[in-house]
């Protein structure tokens, strides 16, 4: 177990913060790689009482049980809408089959990492969580899709699921119970958007990386038009610890409707990057100060814009450091918990140049379907570019406020919602920036006029 | 589905539910601008024109009742909070729809600034420009200027070609995915696709050879922008310089409605005309780029009257008098009966009725046919005329609870459009079943597949029959002579006659129950099964006839009997009269002796083989019309140009029994006449003129003389009825660039049924339960790409079939062929050496040999199926 930390933390360089802070856990429930040396080991996570909820599943409840169970415990979607997930469960038609279960861990968003830790780490507890998650909703057949890049993380992972299936954890008539249970481990081919469900499954599937129109939802008609339930991996991996120690024990984490911890993915110019896992509700400025966290800004700058969750989430200034990290109260903060994926920048960075950085990702990542998209981001990116390279011009701020908007709420998928996020936020946060940036461009422009070599004439 | 009513714009509409917003609005005349939208493809959502306010009736969470305002109406929420693409957002009661707001006009302005801002704006060098969907919703709808930099625009090289008839521009493609969707759903060609992503997403072509379809022309029509163009029409003219004429395609029996865009005199480009009831809007790459023959430099410009050794020209009245005295010389020497006389089947109703009256009026011989005389001749039927299809049957409303029974038939090759309307009653729920000796493009699409062993379909439909007959399946049907054809079938049993179709009798029972359980049954039969006798159009009149598939439209037979008008040739006589031969026989009758001269009309007998050949050389007489110096105007002593599709009016009867009327596009370049014209000339000569000025003229007496083309007349024929589902002048928003119908969408004639009140009469079968034959048997299976005078200057050339045989994996392996390696077959006729393809679905036993242009059919095979010794060829 980890020490007991110091309660004071140093979140400016040399300066002691009043700030109290929570201890940190303890005992984790995702990360439990962090308590637990060698999880990753079949033997190790069997010496810690791994499979025993799979046993108590297949042998002591039905999969409406276990459905009942993981709504009790108020289990909520780690991919980033939060949607309770034994409510998602419940979803699916009676007596529709085959089903299949596909476990989403094409981990994409910027700034989000936890999932690799999970997979690379505590890949049992994964399985464990897929197996349990596949017989409460009736399937046989249940996909793991592994972002492409994750070459290493994939082949743990798929030893993982081979060692289950010689220990007889997965394939048919799993533990005596009658229950038969695939669980395939699929590489994507590195594409952001394939971690949205529908163009996974288009993936999965062996089409070109692209969303489908909804509806049909994937509970209805998913992979291969059978209805499909599709969850995070630290969803999954929750779940077996859910079964262990029952709903209540659970909810003792976290907030009300936020109940359980998350799995924070801490990057920027903290001093400690990294997973922290943390009850729903921390405060962010715990997450950032704390010294067991992200131990404080580097170089003790001041915190100038904070992407709470992931590069698809509103950004944040130093004054929200207060905002408890739950689904509800980031929503009021005008932001979203996202994937988790939480990016502290300091004073440091311009504005303008993380808009288009961003941006940039989404340009890249557009899958090119719908217009919106396609040239919506495009069209930012040549606009952003410009102003970052002393090309700005004073029409440009009214030109990107109109072609974000020409995108918001107009694009087939979120992807290209998500483009809108950064240049928005960019323009309500900063816009003396943009400013600064054209008359930096109209101030350089005038010199290159002064200095003009002359035209000589004879 | 009940209708449900909601407000667009200010009007209430009633929709069937399900129905979308974009048609919903179509139907009020509110027009929603689209791009990836279109009607005849299934909604995708993905350009995002269409985006509109949509609100719907807010609900209480608590009380599951709607939240009323203050003055009891229902309060409205705009759906999720944002726009709706209209074309997947289906209708629902109560909802208001607003495609006139600030923030739906901000939306359309958007979305045409983006994607003009990849689109390079060369209007003025594109074939698109005048018809083009996004230069017109951009006016409508879009920015005046653009904000996006011109320099920043993607470029890529101008135009690839994506196969031999079409380029595609990737700067100017807006990614709608027409063409894509437009291939694999309706086409059944899936050879399309896309690669890579965001702005590089791009179209290709997945086959090889690019683009092997023989539907790619529809793209270019859908294309709402001008990415994909024809190599046919690439820069030919600009599209307000054209001048569009309805004419029927006689390329096949489907009767395509198209227009000939002329420019002046000279043929533009072929465009598909919109008939419900035939094309909807399609036409295949045949009657599209199978059109340029009309300006082929080697036509016959003028008449030809032999000199000796040579044919000279001659001008037509000279022409005209030489062929009628020559014609009336052997008439008066050695009778009537040494006349014969043969028109192309894809001659007008009007070209016949002249042919006749010459041929059989004037010089009173009783062999006439519409045939070619060679292996592939199609017996005559009457099972189509009989039995339906009943008038009012439109395919295009058939799906659930329509059975479509393929017997002896590849539309694919023989009527390709056909393939689009029989894959659309799928996609609509109904059922396909092929029952053919080797694979078939349209298996693919059918709930089940029938394998008989080659010329064996009629023991697979007499098997059924036999089932039904002694099964005592509900007898519901009101034919009459079933008693007649029960006894006829007295001494064989289904069992027996499965056996001799080859087919497992387990099959021909579950196909029984599939056929007899159909609420509508339609039974097309095709090339291979028309010309194996009577027997498979017998047994298929005895199938409609027991499982009373007639008498009501969505049921009976289509015959694909080959040729645009073979129909029509049938009903006005074009056929052996009494003691007449038929076109088959008219060879061994020369060679006797018995005929002596012959007037040949679009026809070109000659290359069938030695035979024909030699008889036409030791005629006394021949008189050719034809557009080209074919092999047989060669040996003739007098040939007579013939005008063309474009420089001739007429009508043509469609395998539907359709009558559709053609217009003349062009005067005929050097005087050449239509085949009317030319007989009329011949009958003057002969002291007959029946003094018809227009085609017209000819038409009336066809209508007053023929019963069953009494209401075929050019006033109910220029008819265009019903609602097309458009609104007039925007369907360039929505269907592409087809044109619409405004000549007329035709007649159907009258069955027999329909016509004298009687139920039709099914013909005694002759049972045919002999083994199943041993040794290997030759199919002569028809292609469209034949390579005949129609590919003159086509853009298709490259794609033409050459001779080949096709043989069966198992069969390739035992004689140890490989692809274009030679085979050698041979038959009691004669033998030949072919290269050979391998078709992994044929079985051991069966080869194809397919019949065009270069291959002398007649010198190998006596008939669609020819016993023949198969062996290695030499290189």
């Amino acid at each position: 177990m980890a020490p007991s930390q110091a309660i004071f933390s140093r979140s400016r360089a040399g300066q002691e913060s009043e700030q109290q802070f929570m201890p940190p856990l303890t005992e984790h429930i995702v990360l439990r790689d962090l308590d637990i040396p060698d999880i990753g080991d079949p033997e190790v996570y069997h010496r810690h009482g791994g499979y025993a909820a799979l046993r108590t599943v297949l042998t002591e409840k039905t999969p409406a049980e276990v459905v009942a169970l993981v709504r009790d415990a108020g289990l909520r979607g780690r991919g980033g809408a939060g949607f309770p997930t034994g409510v998602k469960w419940g979803f699916l038609p009676k007596d529709s089959y085959p089903r299949y279960l596909l476990c989403n861990c094409d981990e994409s968003e910027p700034g989000t990492f936890n999932n690799h830790q999970i997979i690379d780490r505590n890949p049992h507890q994964l399985i464990e969580g897929v197996a349990i998650a596949a017989y409460a909703i009736e399937c046989h057949t249940a996909y793991i899709y592994v972002r492409g890049e994750f070459a290493a993380g994939a082949r743990t992972l798929e030893r993982a699921v081979a060692d289950a299936y010689r220990r007889g954890y997965l394939g048919q008539n799993i533990m005596g119970s009658g229950y038969d249970l695939d669980i395939v481990v699929h590489r994507g081919a590195g594409a952001y958007i394939c971690g949205e469900e529908t163009a996974l499954m288009e993936s999965l599937e062996g089409k070109i990386g692209q969303p489908r129109l909804k509806p049909p939802f994937p509970a209805i008609a998913g992979l291969y038009g059978k209805p499909t339930i599709i969850n995070n991996v630290e969803t999954l991996t929750n779940v077996p610890m859910i079964i262990r120690h029952g709903a209540a024990w659970y909810r003792q984490y976290g907030t009300a409707k936020s109940p359980g911890t998350k799995v924070f993915s801490i990057c920027g110019h903290v001093r400690r990057p990294g997973n922290y896992e943390v009850p729903f509700g921390t405060p962010l400025r715990e997450l950032v100060e704390a010294d067991y966290y992200g131990g404080g800004m580097r170089g003790g700058r001041a915190v100038k814009i904070i992407v709470p969750g992931g590069a698809s989430s509103a950004w944040l200034t130093a004054d929200k450091l207060d905002t408890p990290m739950d689904y509800e109260s980031l929503a009021a903060a005008g932001t979203m918990l996202g994937s988790g994926g939480v990016i502290i920048l300091d004073e440091t960075v311009s504005a303008v140049e993380l808009a288009y950085k961003m941006d940039e990702f989404f340009k890249h990542e557009s899958c090119g379907k719908c217009t919106p998209c396609r040239e919506g981001t495009t069209f930012l990116v040549r606009v952003l570019h410009r102003m970052n390279h002393g090309g700005g011009r004073a029409s440009d701020i009214p030109l990107l406020h109109d072609v974000y908007n020409q995108m918001a709420g107009n694009c087939f998928c979120l992807l290209g919602e998500s483009a809108v996020v950064p240049i928005r936020s960019a323009l309500r946060l900063f816009p003396g920036e943009f400013e600064q940036a054209i008359e930096r461009a109209a101030a350089s422009a005038a010199t290159l006029r002064a200095n003009a070599i002359p035209l000589v004439t004879h | 589905m009940p209708d449900v009513t909601l407000i667009i714009d200010g009007r209430t509409v009633t929709v069937p539910a399900g129905t979308n917003i974009v048609d919903a609005a179509r139907t009020t005349e509110v027009a929603i601008p689209v791009f990836c939208y279109h009607p005849k493809l299934k909604p995708v959502g993905m350009c995002r024109m269409c985006l509109v306010e949509v609100w719907t009736p807010l609900i209480d969470q608590a009380t599951r009742q709607p939240v009323l305002n203050p003055d009891g109406t229902p309060k409205l929420g705009l759906m999720m909070g944002k726009l709706q693409p209209g074309c997947v957002t289906p209708v629902a009661a109560g909802m208001v729809v607003k495609t006139v707001t600030d923030k739906v006009q901000f939306a359309q302005r958007g979305q045409l600034e983006f994607l003009l801002s990849s689109h390079p704006l060369d209007c003025p060098v594109c074939d698109k420009g005048g018809e083009c969907p996004l230069q017109n919703l951009t006016m409508q709808f879009g920015p005046s200027t653009s904000r996006y930099d011109y320099q920043d625009k993607v470029h890529f090289e101008k135009p690839i070609p994506l196969g031999d008839t079409i380029y595609l521009d990737r700067e100017r493609c807006i990614l709608c995915s027409r063409c894509v969707r437009f291939q694999d759903d309706i086409a059944g060609d899936p050879v399309l696709g896309f690669d890579s992503r965001g702005r590089s997403w791009e179209i290709i072509s997945k086959s090889d050879p690019p683009f092997d379809s023989k539907f790619s022309g529809n793209t270019t029509d859908i294309c709402p922008v001008g990415a994909l163009t024809s190599s046919d029409f690439r820069f030919k003219a600009r599209v307000w310089e054209v001048r569009p004429v309805p004419v029927v395609c006689t390329h096949c029996p489907v009767g395509c409605n198209i227009t000939l865009d002329m420019r002046h005199d000279r043929l533009m480009r072929v465009m598909p005309r919109e008939n419900d009831f035939v094309n909807e809007i399609w036409n295949c790459d045949k009657g599209r780029f199978g059109m340029r023959h009309v300006d082929d430099a080697t036509r016959l410009t003028t008449p030809l009257v032999r000199r000796g050794e040579q044919l000279v020209p001659a001008s037509w009245d000279e022409a005209l008098r030489v062929a009628a005295q020559g014609l009336m010389r052997v008439r008066s020497s050695a009778g009537a009966t040494a006349l014969a006389g043969m028109i192309g089947a894809d001659a007008s109703n009007e070209d016949f009725a002249l042919f006749r009256h010459v041929m059989h009026g004037v010089l009173g011989t009783p062999h006439l046919d519409h045939r070619p005389g060679g292996p592939a001749d199609v017996a005559l039927e009457t099972a189509s005329a009989r039995f339906g299809v009943s008038s009012g049957t439109n395919l295009l409303g058939l799906g659930t609870g329509t059975l479509v029974l393929l017997v002896g038939a590849d539309p694919e090759e023989e009527a390709p459009l056909y393939v689009l309307r029989l894959r659309g009653i799928v996609a609509r729920g109904g059922q396909l079943v092929t029952v053919n000796a080797h694979p078939t493009k349209l298996d693919g699409s059918a709930a089940r597949v029938v394998r008989v062993a080659p010329g064996r379909e009629a023991a697979l439909i007499q098997a059924v029959v036999c089932g039904i007959l002694d099964g005592g399946a509900p007898m519901s049907s009101r034919a009459r002579g079933i008693d007649r054809l029960r006894t006829s079938l007295k001494g064989a049993s289904a069992v027996q006659l499965a056996a001799a179709a080859g087919v497992e009798f387990e099959v021909v029972r579950a196909l029984t129950d599939q056929l007899i359980s159909a609420p509508n049954m339609i039974i097309m039969i095709g090339r291979t099964g028309l010309a194996q006798g009577s027997a498979v159009s017998d047994a298929v009149g005895a199938l409609a006839a027991v499982t009373g598939a007639f008498g009501r439209p969505g049921s009976g037979v289509i015959a694909l009997n080959p040729g645009g008008n073979a129909r029509g040739a049938q009903d006005l006589g074009i056929v052996p009269g009494e003691g007449g031969l038929a076109a088959a026989q008219y060879w061994d009758a020369i060679a006797r002796g018995e005929l002596k001269a012959m007037l040949v009309a679009g026809l070109d007998p000659a290359t069938l083989g030695a035979a024909s050949a030699s008889a036409l050389d030791a005629l006394d007489f021949l008189v050719v019309q034809d557009a080209f110096l074919s092999d047989t105007a060669r040996r003739a002593d007098v040939v007579l140009p013939c005008a063309m599709l474009p420089e001739r009016d007429g009508t043509f009867t469609n395998a539907e029994r359709r009558v559709q009327r053609s217009r003349q596009a062009r005067q005929a370049p050097d005087g050449q006449r239509a085949h009317w014209q030319i007989l009329q000339g011949i009958a003057a000569a002969l002291g007959s003129d029946p003094g018809y000025s227009v085609s017209s003229d000819v038409t009336d007496a066809i209508a007053a003389q023929v019963p069953a083309y009494a209401g075929a007349r050019y006033t109910s024929l220029g008819v265009t009825a019903g609602d097309w589902g458009r609104q007039a002048n925007e369907s360039v928003y929505y269907d592409g660039t087809s044109y619409t119908n405004t000549e007329g969408t035709g007649v159907q004639l009258p069955t027999g049924v329909e016509r004298d009140g009687l139920p039709p009469v099914a013909a005694p079968l002759t049972p045919l339960t002999g083994g199943v034959p041993t040794g290997t048997l030759a199919v002569l299976v028809p292609r469209a790409y034949d390579g005949r005078d129609w590919a003159r200057g086509s853009k298709l050339a490259p794609r033409m079939v050459p001779p080949h045989v096709i043989v069966g994996p198992a069969d390739a392996g035992t004689l140890g062929i490989g692809v274009g390696e030679p085979v050698t077959l041979t038959s009691a006729r004669g033998s030949v050496t072919l290269p050979a393809q391998i078709d992994r679905g044929l079985a051991a036993g069966t080869v194809l040999i397919v019949d065009v242009a270069g291959f002398a059919a007649a010198d190998l095979c006596g008939g669609v199926i020819t016993s023949v010794d198969v062996a290695r060829g030499e290189a």
